[in-house]
């Protein structure tokens, strides 16, 4: 057993809490020029963007575009398709789930 | 809150809490092979509430990484949800200190993302934006103490659990292709994220990449507007 887990669990607490908790704060009281949120409307689509690029392309930590050794691939090519199609969140993943099984079991 | 506002809030987290339960009881037997007991599991997921960061806490701990060097990774992990965090606030506007700060805790990347599409679609209400948050966070809560109690005695494949939320990303990504600009900045957002992965090998290649492309974006939109001579709103 770990000694005195309470204080990781507590730092990490407050270092999660904090920029959750302050932009939401600071920025739902006062209006928002137009500028400021049409700049912030990028953000979203950055972020998944970001999110998905810093995993399917890397395979046990190192870059790698191999579509036969990173599996993470052929099956994201094949979400972004469904995605596009149906718009439903629930679908890509299960298609998903499906395309990296299926590769997963072959490879 | 009534009953609808309830079901409908449930009802958009349903597929986001049903991978949860699979990937909190992945990390729950993470963190338990780690050393951490059943009930501060539980304790550490209603606290903290934040996957990635309670994954790399297990692996750092099992590394024998000291307690501050966790926490100050974590606050890089958790960088990203400032830009979150400030992107949703324009549809929290004047809601109670206790209503942002259960909002708040509870503002996954999952929940910020199935939340943001709604609010877009122009429908949703920030208490049904709130149920889907705290529906997401019992789910993980409770899922990481049964994955505490499971122990390492079910092999769960985590890469397969973690691409469930990585195809949830890639679908949440097309939604936002609501213009080029849009569609350029998530190209952009791609790359840099990729180079600086490579080159910094830290998290925090995410945050630069996501503020560069959406400047990036906001610049082609303006040349946009300027070359079409309009207006056109974001």
């Amino acid at each position: 057993m770990l000694s005195h887990p309470l204080f990781l669990i507590t730092g990490m607490a407050i270092v999660t809490f904090i920029p959750r908790f302050f932009p939401l704060l600071l920025l739902s009281k006062k209006e928002i020029s137009p500028s400021l949120s049409r700049w912030m409307s990028f953000i979203p689509v950055s972020i998944f963007a970001a999110l998905v690029a810093s995993d399917i392309f890397f395979w046990e930590g190192t870059f790698n575009l191999n579509p036969v050794l990173n599996i993470k691939l052929i099956p994201s090519v094949l979400v972004i398709l469904i995605a596009l199609k149906t718009k439903s969140l629930l679908w890509s993943m299960i298609l998903g789930i499906l395309a990296i099984t299926v590769m997963w079991l072959i490879v | 809150m009534n009953r609808e506002t309830v079901a409908s809030g449930i009802k958009a987290s349903s597929p986001i809490m049903v991978s949860y339960i699979a990937l909190g009881i992945a990390c729950g037997i993470v963190l338990y092979d780690a050393g951490f007991s059943v009930s501060h599991i539980f304790i550490m997921s209603v606290l903290v509430y934040a996957g990635a960061a309670q994954f790399l806490a297990a692996s750092m701990v099992v590394l024998g990484a000291s307690f501050p060097s966790i926490i100050v990774m974590v606050f890089f992990l958790n960088l990203r949800h400032i830009l979150m965090s400030a992107s949703i606030s324009g549809f929290v506007k004047n809601r109670s200190l206790k209503f942002l700060s259960l909002f708040g805790h509870t503002l996954s990347d999952e929940t910020f993302g199935i939340n943001y599409s709604k609010f877009q679609e122009g429908w949703w209400t920030p208490s049904e934006a709130l149920v889907t948050g705290v529906s997401n966070y019992g789910t993980w809560a409770l899922s990481t103490a049964v994955g505490g109690m499971i122990g390492s005695q079910i092999p769960i494949n985590t890469m397969i659990m973690n691409y469930a939320l990585i195809a949830m990303f890639l679908c949440m990504m097309v939604l936002q292709f609501v213009s080029k600009p849009h569609i350029a900045a998530a190209g952009v957002s791609i790359i840099l994220t990729v180079a600086l992965t490579i080159v910094l090998q830290h998290n925090i290649a995410l945050v630069i990449a996501t503020v560069i492309a959406s400047f990036v974006g906001y610049y082609v939109d303006s040349i946009e507007n300027r070359r079409k001579g309009g207006h056109k709103h974001a």
